[in-house]
């Protein structure tokens, strides 16, 4: 203690209060936005109805007020389009929805979050951007690898199972390839009332796994190269597997069925096997109309000869370019999707698709992913994983897309109501693509 | 029973078939707003259940509520604007007397010459500049944009109609031109205002993209609420039928109330000349 003068006293006890209160430096300060009102918008979705009962905690710490409303999925893309494509400032945080990511990113919409990220006074380190599974957060980083945004739902398309105690008593297991699907489809077919398959009309999401594993794309090599190839003969093949497995195993009227009509179906307990985002298949085992909580089970989703290709997709929140409190939308983020408040509303509230890499390594996570002895945290980490790895989901997000989506519907359409045969479906959903792309001023292949 | 009384009994039954046909749509629409959410998924459908208000209790506690005030004044006001503007315009242009007066009438159609999608980015860009965005009075200026040339439109027929030697003839006897107009003209257009002004009501309170474009939420229309039902997660089925039977319930009631006027003011046109 000889060495202790009162000036290496005050040096050292300015350094600890330096340290207490520097790496916050934003939230440290007392109520740091007293007095400013942030709007921010995104599609509805349970998360935020969890994260808006947090909400007074986050304004009363920092004295700002957020304006968050959130509305239906359609409205919100058509507003928030609007909105960034004229670069308003209506707004200080918006949802980057999945399908729009490339078009909003790509065109400039939304500023680069990297400057604030690595700002010490506005992120702490321990807030840790590294943490966001890689997969979830492809879709919101440009080709150069600046991120625009951090991802709070996460999709990750798996196999659900509501009564797969009729494919155990058949003597067979959950699918794991196309083959496999088609013989517990057959020995499982009409078996209490039970309808083997069930999908939703968005053939444009559920179809693309099945065309992938049969080694088929949609484009070329997107976002590069957005030639459709929908007319190959692997593009033939899953349609018409797919198209099969709709009408000989789905219920009837199945191909008019919204997302929810199928969930309601295995819900009911009608309809057995659905591939489909962990989003939609988990109220299986935990929803309170669910009548197959004791009989569900999960897997990956199938894979095909060219190997397995779950569709995966994200949705994170951003800051617009032309957004006026940029730094109070980046403080809200930076809360919002902090490992503290995530784990709040994954742990108190059950929220599932979350996007945090030690919040899913969690134990109590895991616990709570666990559905009748299976951890499903670990199936929904693998998919998350194999879409990030290889890229193969970058077709959904080019701004073309939906226009070769609503092509490819269609077709499967056409294929499953016997007007076509797959090979010239395919070929006319391909012709027509084409069509779309070159007016949308896309240039293709010769 | 003779025969002209069977083909009036078979005239009957076709009607009450038809109407089923018409209505078939929205008595779906309501029996579904009346059902558990439980009971709308039943399969086999139900068509025998316990009527539940749970679904409309449910929506009035939310910001729908709102919404559905917004709809309610928003298209009070703007066919009230209309009427008050319009009428007068299209009895001046009735009758006028001078030569641009032809090509006057179809200038002002302009505003019905292209698709709603055409004005949208102006609207918005304007409207962002001059705030009005997410206001009622934002859209209530929009509605009376478009239905000011269609109360013209309409209402100068219906003037063109009446017979100018009563108007003449309260002239004579010491009434002003104004006074003509509304003691004598209007009075006879009575089916004719009945008829434009729920024209105007209907695109009004039916309107969904004009709303979706510039509002946000606290000018949202009910149209654009009931969409709001429609979440990521799922539809709520429920709620969006209990929306849909109260956004169609005052136009029917409406309707039904001036109907004798709608029928007489929309087959006027018809018997003229």
């Amino acid at each position: 203690m000889a060495d202790l003068t009162r000036r290496t006293f005050l040096k050292g006890a300015a350094l600890a209060g330096g340290l207490v209160v520097r790496p916050p430096a934003v939230l440290g300060q007392a109520k740091p936005f007293a007095g400013v009102t942030i709007r921010g918008s995104s599609f509805q979705h349970v998360f935020h109805t969890y994260l808006k009962e947090y909400l007074p905690e986050f304004e009363a710490k920092t004295g700002m007020t957020v304006d968050f409303a959130p509305q239906a999925f359609p409205v919100y893309n058509q507003r928030a389009d609007l909105e960034l494509s004229t670069q308003g400032s209506a707004w200080d945080f918006l949802n980057i929805t999945f399908i729009y990511s490339g078009r909003w990113i790509g065109a400039g919409w939304f500023a680069p979050l990297d400057e604030l990220v690595n700002d010490r006074n506005q992120t702490p380190r321990e807030w840790d951007a590294a943490d966001f599974v890689s997969g979830a957060q492809s879709s919101l980083v440009d080709a150069r690898g600046a991120t625009y945004g951090f991802a709070w739902e996460a999709g990750a398309m798996l196999m659900g199972a509501g009564r797969a105690d009729l494919i155990e008593k058949a003597g067979l297991k959950l699918p794991e390839t196309f083959d496999q699907l088609l013989k517990v489809c057959e020995a499982t077919n009409g078996k209490d009332g039970v309808a083997p398959f069930v999908a939703d009309k968005l053939h444009h999401w559920n179809w693309i796994p099945y065309l992938m594993g049969y080694g088929g794309r949609v484009f070329k090599d997107p976002p590069g190269n957005l030639t459709p190839t929908l007319d190959t003969p692997e593009a033939a093949r899953a349609a018409e597997y797919y198209a099969n497995l709709l009408v000989t195993y789905g219920p009837s009227g199945l191909l008019s069925y919204t997302d929810d009509q199928a969930m309601r179906a295995q819900l009911s307990g009608r309809a057995n096997m659905r591939t489909q985002a962990l989003g939609w298949l988990s109220p299986l085992a935990k929803h309170e109309e669910s009548k197959v909580k004791s009989t569900v089970r999960y897997a990956l989703m199938p894979g095909g000869p060219a190997g397995q290709f779950p569709g995966s997709n994200s949705h994170g929140f951003g800051i617009p370019v032309g957004a006026k409190n940029k730094r109070a939308a980046w403080a809200f983020i930076s809360w919002a999707m902090s490992k503290e408040t995530l784990r709040r509303i994954t742990i108190e509230k059950g929220y599932t698709t979350v996007c945090r890499r030690s919040i899913i390594d969690d134990p109590a996570y895991r616990k709570s992913m666990t559905f009748n002895g299976q951890d499903v945290a670990e199936l929904y980490l693998k998919v998350l994983s194999l879409g990030g790895k290889s890229g193969y989901m970058k077709y959904r997000t080019v701004p073309v897309f939906p226009q070769v989506g609503d092509k490819i519907n269609k077709a499967i359409e056409r294929i499953a109501t016997k007007q076509q045969g797959a090979r010239d479906a395919m070929k006319q959903a391909q012709v027509e693509a084409i069509e779309d792309l070159k007016k949308a001023g896309v240039k293709l292949d010769a | 029973m003779n025969r002209r009384a069977w083909e009036r009994r078979l005239l009957h039954a076709a009607v009450v078939g038809l109407v089923l046909v018409i209505l078939a749509p929205f008595l779906w629409l309501l029996q579904m707003s009346l059902k558990t959410q439980a009971d709308i998924f039943a399969f086999p459908p139900k068509l025998v259940f316990v009527p539940t208000l749970e679904h409309y209790r449910t929506i009035w506690d939310t910001a729908f509520r709102r919404s559905f005030t917004n709809s309610a004044i928003v298209a009070v006001l703007s066919t009230a604007l209309a009427m008050l503007l319009g009428v007068p315009g299209a009895y001046a242009l009735s009758r006028a007397r001078f030569r641009a007066a032809g090509s006057l009438t179809l200038w002002i159609l302009v505003s019905r010459m292209a698709p709603p999608i055409a004005f949208t980015i102006p609207y918005f860009l304007a409207y962002r500049h001059l705030g009005l965005l997410d206001t009622r009075t934002g859209l209530v200026i929009v509605y009376l944009t478009f239905n000011l040339s269609l109360v013209v439109w309409l209402m100068r027929s219906f003037f063109d109609a009446a017979p100018r030697s009563l108007e003449e003839a309260a002239w004579i006897d010491g009434a002003s031109p104004g006074q003509g107009f509304v003691r004598i003209v209007l009075p006879l257009s009575g089916p004719g205002l009945a008829a434009t002004a729920i024209l105007c009501f209907l695109y009004a309170w039916n309107d969904f993209f004009f709303a979706l474009i510039l509002t946000r939420t606290e000018a949202m229309t009910a149209p654009v609420a009931v969409v709001n039902f429609m979440n990521y997660e799922g539809w709520e089925w429920g709620k969006i039928a209990a929306g849909g039977t109260l956004v169609m319930l005052p136009v029917l009631v409406f309707s039904f109330v001036v109907r004798k006027f709608l029928v007489r003011g929309l087959t006027a046109g018809a018997l003229r000349g």
